[in-house]
């Protein structure tokens, strides 16, 4: 009970923190929204020769690269999410905290949760441009929300790991570095700017040991091609598996290194 | 009864750091206890084992009856921690703050409203409830800061060095503060400070500690008498050059041995002349440096304050610690603390 109740108002704080920086909101929906219309652009010269490849069905680069969108806002998100704990080890509003009954689990899972209700928020604005950039969803709603599901156990994973290296450095440095080395290339090393057919055989073996692939593959499915359940229950478990190993690694992390 | 006891405690950080080396103090209930020393003398280390942010490395203590290592869960209830860092939400207002930390302490809804009230009016911020602490200025971040540690009504609050960085008005403010909590509040009030004249004004009892060790404890008035009467500080020179060393050893050496002199304290720039009356003391001097030839810029006498007592214990001064070359060890402390 008193976990519940500190997970709670502890969501709330940060809830209320991300609203009231203007700017922050306003970057979160513009970026979403410049990588949908900039990306599309870019790879339009691909036109119809890309939607004759195989496992397209005749897609257009927007429609194909719509989920990509989803999972890229909703990975680089998460993996800052650690910036915000930073800020509270520096101001001592964490070692004051520690020093209070607070139950330690909430401090962690309560910046993790608040950082996926934000992402949901865009990641359902995103879906909704793309629908009103003509986009087709060919699973309607019960599909995006299957697809939220699966964004919320990617990002989950990343804000709990993001945390947990900003409780191991308690520096931004380091933390920026990690962020920066591991994100791009986990874009890259998936299918979410190319389908897995255009992939070189490497990538193609690399990308079943990234989280994102597995992001990716699932709303694509939702988006382009139905329940495919192979793909959903991969996507599913292993998604499940790192959220939760983020999540032990955060609270390992707070343990270990409170002090 | 006494509300915090240790026995030996002691932190060992890695490097073989002692930052606080076997440490026994008592202090009783209603009392404010004063743990003076330069920054780096282990004073946060401390706090930081008695309010179960960090474990001691051995020895125990005892905080409002329970231990803090086989209890902290039930420390932590009973205490209020006032860090050196302001640690307030600043995109949160005042009110936000604190309801934070009555939930914190599973008070309920109606008692927090209460006690946010009363706190407001209580540290003088009635009427900034709702504006964004990023609005307040540092003195009326501080005493949010200090409210936060109260809204449970605690038997025990520490303050790790609640004035730095505030202007002398705002200190004075603070301390009033502090003073009317243990004495119209009854709190129980375990205090930090490098600052002599915050110890000297605020606290019941005063433990002198430097280098991780305690060097002296007792009132300020005990202190100051086991000093003598007056201090005489000759300033012979304006810098601490060698040529002004030297002036200082002469100096010493023309003083020493002679019955009205109780005890002498060189600095770099000034020597320290513990006598029992002053006024008479001054002439003797004057005459035993001329005798010399030595010439002295300028010589004043006083009271002892708790610098001369920190002075007589360690052969430095207090001011004299900060910005030297312990520094960077000092840092490396900080961070490993952090």
């Amino acid at each position: 009970m008193n976990l519940l109740n500190d997970i709670r108002f502890q969501i709330l704080r940060h809830l209320r923190t991300l609203f009231r920086i203007r700017v922050w909101i306003f970057i979160n929906l513009v970026q979403s929204l410049i990588w949908l219309v900039l990306f599309t652009q870019v790879f339009d010269s691909l036109g119809a020769s890309f939607a004759q490849l195989p496992g397209l069905e005749n897609a257009s680069y927007l429609q194909f690269f719509a989920p990509g969108v989803v999972v890229l806002t909703v990975l680089f998100g998460s993996a800052w999410a650690g910036m915000g704990l930073l800020q509270d080890i520096d101001m001592g509003v964490l070692s004051k905290m520690l020093a209070t009954p607070v139950t330690r689990v909430s401090i962690i899972s309560s910046r993790v949760i608040a950082s996926m209700v934000m992402l949901v928020i865009q990641a359902l604005i995103i879906f909704a441009i793309a629908v009103v950039m003509g986009v087709n969803i060919v699973t309607g709603v019960p599909g995006v929300l299957f697809a939220i599901v699966l964004i919320s156990l990617l990002g989950l994973g990343f804000a709990a790991f993001s945390n947990g290296l900003a409780l191991l450095f308690k520096r931004p440095e380091p933390l920026m570095g990690v962020i920066n080395f591991v994100a791009l290339p986990a874009v890259f090393l998936s299918s979410t700017m190319m389908p897995p057919e255009l992939l070189p055989g490497w990538l193609d073996t690399v990308r079943y040991f990234n989280p994102v692939d597995y992001g990716v593959v699932g709303v694509r499915d939702l988006v382009l091609h139905g329940y495919i359940w192979s793909d959903l229950w991969r996507s599913t478990l292993v998604l499940g598996a790192w959220a939760t190993a983020g999540i032990a690694f955060g609270t390992l992390m707070l343990r270990s290194r409170a002090e | 009864m006494s509300v915090i006891v240790t026995s030996q405690l002691t932190k060992v950080f890695p490097g073989d750091i002692r930052a606080v080396d076997g440490v026994d103090f008592e202090v009783a209930e209603g009392e404010i206890f004063g743990f003076l020393g330069p920054n780096g003398a282990g004073k946060t280390t401390t706090i930081k084992m008695m309010n179960t942010l960090i474990k001691p490395t051995s020895g125990t203590a005892v905080v409002t009856g329970f231990d803090v290592i086989k209890n902290p869960a039930e420390v932590r209830k009973n205490i209020g921690y006032v860090a050196q860092d302001v640690g307030v939400d600043e995109y949160a207002t005042g009110r936000e703050n604190l309801t934070l930390y009555g939930h914190f302490y599973r008070l309920d809804g109606r008692t927090i409203k209460r006690r946010v009230k009363e706190i407001f009016e209580l540290v003088d911020l009635a009427g900034y409830e709702d504006k964004r602490v990023s609005t307040y200025s540092g003195g009326m971040r501080k005493r949010l800061d200090i409210a936060m540690g109260l809204i449970h009504q605690p038997k025990l609050i520490f303050l790790d060095e609640p004035t730095v960085g505030l202007d002398p008005q705002t200190r004075v403010h603070i301390w009033d503060y502090i003073h009317n909590l243990a004495k119209v509040m009854g709190v129980t009030i375990f205090l930090t400070t490098h600052y002599m004249e915050e110890a000297d004004r605020l606290a019941d009892r005063i433990a002198i500690i430097d280098l991780g060790k305690i060097i002296a404890m007792g009132t300020p008035d005990e202190l100051k008498q086991a000093i003598g009467g007056d201090v005489v500080t000759l300033t012979p020179c304006e810098s601490g050059d060698e040529a002004c060393q030297e002036f200082l050893r002469q100096a010493q050496s023309a003083l020493s041995g002679k019955p009205f002199v109780l005890g002498m304290q060189p600095t770099d720039d000034e020597l320290a002349v513990y006598v029992n009356k002053g006024e008479s003391a001054i002439p003797n001097i004057m005459r035993l440096l001329a005798n010399e030839g030595i010439e002295v810029e300028s010589l004043s006498v006083s009271r002892p304050s708790l610098d001369d007592v920190f002075l007589k214990y360690t052969g430095r001064t207090i001011r004299a610690q900060e910005g030297t070359a312990t520094t960077y060890v000092q840092m490396q402390r900080k961070r490993d603390r952090r």
